[in-house]
C-alpha cells in the first residue's frame, strides 16, 4: 500500500505549491485584485504605462518625441510608451484586461468608448481636467465620447472611412474626363465597366465580411437605414433601402468591376497606387500613405466624394472613425494620466498641428476648433485641395460609428456575402440576417440597452 | 524480481516525473480548473462577476455558428489528413529505397516545411493565390481560364488553405512513417518471400499491421492538430468567405477578441476540448492498438 500513499503525498504537495503560485482568492473570478507591474521607477517618479497601436513610422516618431518632451517637462511622472503592432493590438488589449495588467492610458476607437464606459473599463476625465478643453471640441465629436454628461476619452483625430480615389491617367486612357469623378452609383458602375481592362479592375473597396461590416456604416447612413432599431429592440434590415444597397454592391461584384478576390486590405491604397485598379474607395488616411510612399504619383491621383445612390452629395458617404486616449478603469493614477492626456492632446496646439501637417499630411482631421484655426492660417494647410474637399464635403455629413454590437454589423455583412458569393435570394438572405439579429437581441437581453437613447 | 529494488525504482521514477507534473499542474491543470470555474460566471474584467450557471454553455450549444465551426474543422481535417497520410506513406517507401546519401538529402528537404511557421507559409501561399498575377492564377491562365478567387470563393477557400497545411505536415509525417518502416525486421520479408508472397502480400500482411501504432500516432496527432488549425485560416482568410474557413480555434479567438464577456469564449473552448478528446478516444478505439491498450 506504499504506492497510493506516495501518490497522495505528491498530489498534496503539488496542490499546495500551485495554490500558493496562483494566489488563491475565493471570491470568484476577478481581474481587479492583481498588482500592476512597474508602479514607480527607480527615481521615485510615478510611471504611467501607455499603449498605442502602430499606424506608420512617422507617427511612431511623433509619439516618441512628444512623450520624451513631456517626461522632461516635469519631474513627477514618467510616461512609458509601448507601440504595439496593429495586428496584435486587439488580442493584446483583451489579454491584458483579463490579466489585470492593462496600461494606465490606452488608445481607443470611438465606437468602443460608450460600451467600455458602461462596463467601467475606462474612467471619466472631467474630474481631473480643465473644463475648457471640452468646449474646444466640435460638438458632434464631443458627443462620441460623452455618456451621461461625462467625458470618457479625449479625441485625438477623426477620419472619414470612405473617400473615392482614382487614377487620372487611366481615366484619360478610357476616354473619361480626369477632372470629373462619378457622382451617382449608376455612373460608378458605368465608369467601372469602362475602366476595367485586362488585369486592371474598375474599383477596389472592402472585400471580406469584417470589412463590409464597418465600411458599410457610411453607406447604410447614405440610404438612411440602420440594421437595428434605435432602441435596439428589433432588427430593421429587411427593407427597400438595404435591398437597394446590396443590389448595387452585388452588381459591381458580378460585373467584375470589383475583383472577385480582394487585392489587399481595405485600408491599403496599394492596389490603386500600383495601377491594379482605376478607382479605390478608402479612408482619408490613404492620402497620408500616398504622400509618404508614392510622391511621384500624386499628380495622377484624383480625390472625390464617394458616389451616392441619387447623386446628392450632401448626405452621409462615410462614417467618422478615429482614435482617442482613455484612462484604464483599474489605473491607480487617473489624475496623472488625465494630466498627460490633457497636455498632449488638449494643450499646445502646435503639438497636434505637427501631427496633422507633418505626420499625417492632412489625411486626418482634428476634433479641436483651436487646432483647425491654426491649421487654417498655415498656408500649406489652407491651400491643400484634398484636405479642403474632405473637410468641407465629407466630414460635415459623415456619421458617427455605431455603438451597437459588432454581431449586428456582421449580420448585414454576411447577408451581403450570401447574395454575392452564393447567389442567395436577396429577400431570403436579409430574412436570415433579421433572424440572426433578433436572436442576438433575445440571447443578450439587448432590447432597450442603447445607452445613448 | 527483488521487491526493494522495485520500490526504489518507483520512487526514482516518481521523482523524475515530478518536474513535468509540476509544470503541467501549474500551466495546464490549474488554468483548466480555473477556466471551468470561470465558465459558470458572466466574467467581466472590470465589474463583479455574476454566477450564471450553465447559461454560457447553453448559449454556445444553441449557436449554429459553433456547430458550423466544428464541422469546418472536421472537414479541414478530412481533406488534409488522408492526402497527407497517403502521400507520406508512399514517399516513405520511396526514401527507403534510396541510397543513404540521396535519402539523407531528401529527408532534410522534405522536413524543412515543418520548421517553417504557419504564418510565414500563409503569407507565401497568399502570394501564390493572389488574384492578380499570383502563381496559381498564372497557371490557371495558361489554360485560358479566368482567374480564380482561391481565397474568396466559398467553393475553393477551405481547399486552398488545406494545401499549405498538407505541405507543412507532409515531411514530419513521412519521417515518422519511415522510422516505422525501418523498424520492421528484414527477416519478416525474407521469410514471406520464401513462402511465395508477392509485394502486395508483403504490404498487406507485414507492413500495414506492423505500422498500426505508427499510423495511430500519425492520425491522432494529425487529426487533433488539423481540427485545431488556427494560423492558416487566420492569416489567409480570417475565417471567410461566409465563415467557410472558420475553424473552431479561430471561431473561439474571434469571440475572445470581440465579446464583451468571456463566458461564451471559455465555454466554447472547453466544449472543443471535450469534442477533441472524444474524437481522439474514438480513433484509439477504432484502430484498436494492442500496445496502446496495455
Amino acid at each position: 500500500m506504499k504506492k497510493p500513499k506516495f501518490l497522495a503525498f505528491m498530489l498534496t504537495v503539488l496542490f499546495i505549491i500551485s495554490s500558493i503560485l496562483t494566489g488563491c482568492s475565493g471570491t470568484g473570478p476577478a481581474g481587479t485584485e492583481e498588482e500592476k507591474p512597474d508602479d514607480s521607477s527607480d527615481s521615485g517618479k510615478t510611471v504611467l504605462n501607455f499603449w498605442t497601436p502602430q499606424w506608420g513610422d512617422a507617427d511612431k516618431e511623433w509619439w516618441e518625441k512628444n512623450i520624451e518632451a513631456y517626461n522632461k517637462s516635469q519631474d513627477k511622472v514618467e510616461v512609458k510608451l509601448e507601440i504595439v503592432p496593429g495586428d496584435a493590438w486587439d488580442q493584446k488589449v483583451v489579454a491584458a484586461q483579463a490579466a489585470g495588467t492593462s496600461p494606465d492610458i490606452t488608445t481607443m476607437n470611438y465606437n468602443k468608448i460608450i460600451f467600455s464606459a458602461e462596463q467601467g473599463k475606462i474612467l471619466p476625465l472631467d474630474e481631473y481636467t480643465d473644463p475648457a478643453i471640452w468646449d474646444d471640441l466640435y460638438e458632434n465629436i464631443a458627443e462620441f465620447v460623452t455618456l451621461d454628461g461625462k467625458h470618457y476619452a479625449y479625441p485625438m483625430l477623426a477620419e472619414p472611412s470612405a473617400v473615392l480615389f482614382y487614377r487620372k491617367d487611366m481615366f484619360k486612357e478610357a476616354g473619361l474626363d480626369p477632372e470629373k469623378a462619378p457622382v451617382t452609383w449608376d455612373e460608378l458602375i458605368e465608369y467601372g465597366k469602362k475602366l476595367k481592362k485586362g488585369n486592371v479592375f474598375g474599383l477596389a473597396a472592402a472585400g471580406n465580411a469584417a470589412e463590409y461590416g464597418w465600411t458599410h456604416w457610411g453607406f447604410q447612413a447614405m440610404v438612411g437605414q440602420q440594421p437595428i432599431s434605435e432602441d435596439w429592440s428589433e432588427a430593421t434590415i429587411v427593407n427597400e433601402p438595404t435591398k437597394e444597397l446590396i443590389t448595387f454592391w452585388n452588381e459591381m461584384y458580378q460585373s467584375g468591376i470589383l475583383p472577385k478576390q480582394p487585392l489587399g486590405g481595405y485600408t491599403d491604397i496599394k492596389p490603386l497606387a500600383e495601377g491594379q485598379v482605376a478607382m479605390q474607395i478608402n479612408g482619408s488616411w490613404a492620402i497620408g500613405q500616398l504622400r509618404n510612399d508614392y510622391p511621384d504619383l500624386l499628380d495622377n491621383i484624383g480625390v472625390a466624394v464617394v458616389p451616392t445612390n441619387d447623386g446628392n452629395q450632401d448626405k452621409p458617404t462615410a462614417s467618422l472613425g478615429g482614435w482617442t486616449l482613455t484612462i484604464d478603469g483599474n489605473s491607480k493614477h487617473p489624475k496623472e494620466s488625465a494630466e498627460f492626456i490633457q497636455w498632449l492632446l488638449a494643450g499646445d496646439e502646435q503639438i497636434m498641428v505637427d501631427f496633422f501637417k507633418d505626420v499625417t499630411k492632412f489625411s486626418k482631421f482634428t476634433a479641436r476648433k483651436s487646432v483647425d484655426e491654426v491649421l487654417a492660417q498655415d498656408s500649406e494647410g489652407a491651400n491643400d485641395p484634398w484636405r479642403k474637399l474632405i473637410a468641407e464635403e465629407v466630414v460635415p455629413y459623415a456619421v458617427a460609428e455605431p455603438i451597437y454590437a459588432w454581431e449586428v454589423s456582421m449580420a448585414y455583412a454576411t447577408a451581403l456575402e450570401r447574395v454575392m458569393l452564393e447567389g442567395t435570394d436577396l429577400e431570403k438572405s436579409l430574412q436570415t440576417a433579421e433572424k440572426e439579429i433578433n436572436d442576438y437581441i433575445k440571447n443578450n437581453n439587448y432590447a432597450g440597452t442603447n445607452p445613448k437613447k | 524480481m527483488n521487491n526493494t529494488l522495485k520500490k526504489n525504482d518507483m520512487k526514482t521514477a516518481y521523482i523524475m516525473l515530478l518536474p513535468i507534473v509540476g509544470l503541467l499542474t501549474v500551466f495546464v491543470v490549474i488554468p483548466l480548473l480555473y477556466a471551468i470555474f470561470v465558465s459558470f460566471y458572466q466574467w467581466s474584467f472590470y465589474q463583479d462577476s455574476i454566477f450564471v450557471g450553465f447559461s454560457n454553455y447553453l448559449l454556445v450549444l444553441k449557436d449554429q455558428a459553433f456547430y458550423k465551426a466544428m464541422w469546418t474543422g472536421i472537414k479541414f481535417a478530412l481533406i488534409v489528413i488522408p492526402i497527407q497520410f497517403v502521400a507520406a506513406f508512399l514517399f516513405a517507401h520511396l526514401i527507403k529505397n534510396l541510397t543513404a546519401k540521396v535519402g539523407g538529402f531528401v529527408k532534410t528537404s522534405i522536413y524543412i516545411p515543418h520548421v517553417i511557421s504557419g504564418v510565414v507559409a500563409s503569407i507565401v501561399f497568399m502570394f501564390i493565390y493572389n488574384y492578380n498575377g499570383g502563381l496559381a492564377n498564372y497557371i490557371v491562365s495558361l489554360f485560358g481560364s479566368e482567374p480564380i478567387p482561391f481565397l474568396a470563393d466559398v467553393k475553393y477557400a477551405l481547399g486552398s488553405i488545406s494545401l499549405p497545411a498538407i505541405w507543412l505536415g507532409f515531411g514530419f509525417t513521412t519521417l515518422i512513417i519511415l522510422a516505422g518502416i525501418n523498424d520492421i525486421p528484414d527477416s519478416y520479408y525474407e521469410a514471406a518471400e520464401i513462402d511465395g508472397a508477392n509485394t502486395f502480400h508483403k504490404m498487406i500482411f507485414i507492413t500495414l499491421p506492423l505500422l498500426k501504432n505508427v499510423f495511430l500516432y500519425v492520425i491522432v496527432v494529425g487529426l487533433t492538430g488539423a481540427i485545431q488549425q488556427f494560423d492558416l485560416a487566420y492569416v489567409m482568410t480570417n475565417g471567410g468567405p461566409l465563415n467557410s474557413t472558420m475553424t473552431p480555434n479561430l471561431f473561439i479567438y474571434t469571440h475572445f477578441k470581440n465579446d464583451p464577456y468571456m463566458g461564451y469564449t471559455i465555454s466554447a473552448a472547453l466544449l472543443l476540448f471535450v469534442i477533441i478528446g472524444v474524437i481522439s478516444a474514438l480513433m484509439f478505439r477504432l484502430i484498436n492498438s494492442k500496445q496502446v491498450e496495455d
